[in-house]
């Protein structure tokens, strides 16, 4: 039988997980086994980057591209989140299945006007942390409902100075 | 097996390990334990094979060096990634201990005697529960950002 390989990301999932789902199953299907795993009945499945939850009478043969099918489970519907340069903050509602790598080309990008390179030098960082996301983490993985929402700061990536000097 | 090679045997049976792979950020190319052989992808499609030393994995941060996979030596200086003068180009360092061990704070060579790291870069520090998926994503994110360049030896 072929399969498809499912990887989500979600609520209190932690960084990604992974299943094996038939090619011919629906999206109901995968959300049982999911359920099933992490207990989160009431949780509503989204694409990664999607903009809205998903039909879960979709099939995921539908959907699936190549290499499988990634997803976001979560009971938000939305996340509030902010981003914070130079004293300057923006917000958007974003799907919770939206990447971290998104977020930041359009904080940086959109709102701050960053030139692609300039933008490659910062990275998200959570407000009051020193917790930086890996541009593959859905930003649901960062919240819960009923809160919903995330606060970043647009910091520099820090570079490693002073190798040169060393050991050479 | 060794208990650092079980763990390490269970980190890249990870579901965010896979995930890598499926995406063809890295692949795991062999493991000769305590050694690992991985591939990540730059930006221009070339593959950059890294040759970790593992010992004690996970609690001893793992260290790794450019490696020609296909002749089993380190990979000559001419065909390691270049930098346009940014990041990339103080961890990818051939002048820095002979080019046997990447700059990087996550890094076991680097970090000794880079105490003030732990509080200069925290993101980047070496995190046993991320496993080595913490210094591929630190090495992928360099071979990707636009101060990537291809290496001299590379073909035009």
């Amino acid at each position: 039988m072929n399969t498809i390989e499912v990887f989500y990301q979600g609520e209190q999932i932690g960084r990604v997980d992974h299943l094996e789902i038939p090619a011919t199953a629906i999206l109901a299907d995968v959300k049982a086994v999911i359920v099933s795993k992490h207990h989160c009945a009431d949780a509503l499945l989204f694409l990664e980057d999607g903009e809205d939850a998903i039909d879960e009478q979709t099939p995921v043969g539908k959907i699936a591209s190549a290499t499988g099918l990634k997803l976001h489970v979560h009971r938000c519907r939305r996340i509030d989140v902010t981003v914070t340069f130079n004293n300057d903050t923006v917000e958007r509602k974003f799907a919770p299945g939206t990447t971290v790598a998104r977020v930041k080309r359009w904080a940086a990008e959109q709102k701050f006007k960053m030139t692609p390179e300039e933008a490659g030098e910062h990275v998200l960082q959570i407000v009051g942390t020193q917790e930086r996301p890996a541009p593959s983490a859905h930003i649901g993985t960062l919240t819960s409902h009923p809160a919903c929402r995330i606060a970043f700061d647009l910091v520099p990536n820090e570079r490693v100075n002073g190798a040169a000097d060393e050991g050479a | 097996m060794t208990p650092d090679a079980r763990a390490f045997e269970a980190d890249v049976k990870s579901a965010v390990f896979r995930l890598g792979e499926t995406d063809g950020r890295w692949r795991l190319l062999r493991t000769t334990w305590p050694t690992a052989v991985i591939a990540v992808t730059a930006r221009d499609g070339r593959q950059f094979v890294l040759r970790f030393d593992l010992t004690g994995f996970p609690d001893t941060p793992p260290t790794a060096r450019p490696w020609d996979a296909e002749k089993d030596t380190p990979l000559p200086f001419d065909r390691w990634p270049r930098s346009r003068g940014g990041r990339l180009g103080a961890v990818f360092n051939p002048g820095w201990k002979s080019g046997s061990a990447l700059y990087l704070p996550c890094d076991r060579e680097a970090i000794a005697g880079h105490d003030n790291w732990r509080t200069e870069m925290p993101s980047k520090i070496w995190r046993p529960s991320l496993g080595i998926t913490q210094y591929l994503e630190l090495v992928h994110e360099l071979l990707n950002s636009r101060d990537y360049a291809a290496p001299v030896g590379a073909a035009a």
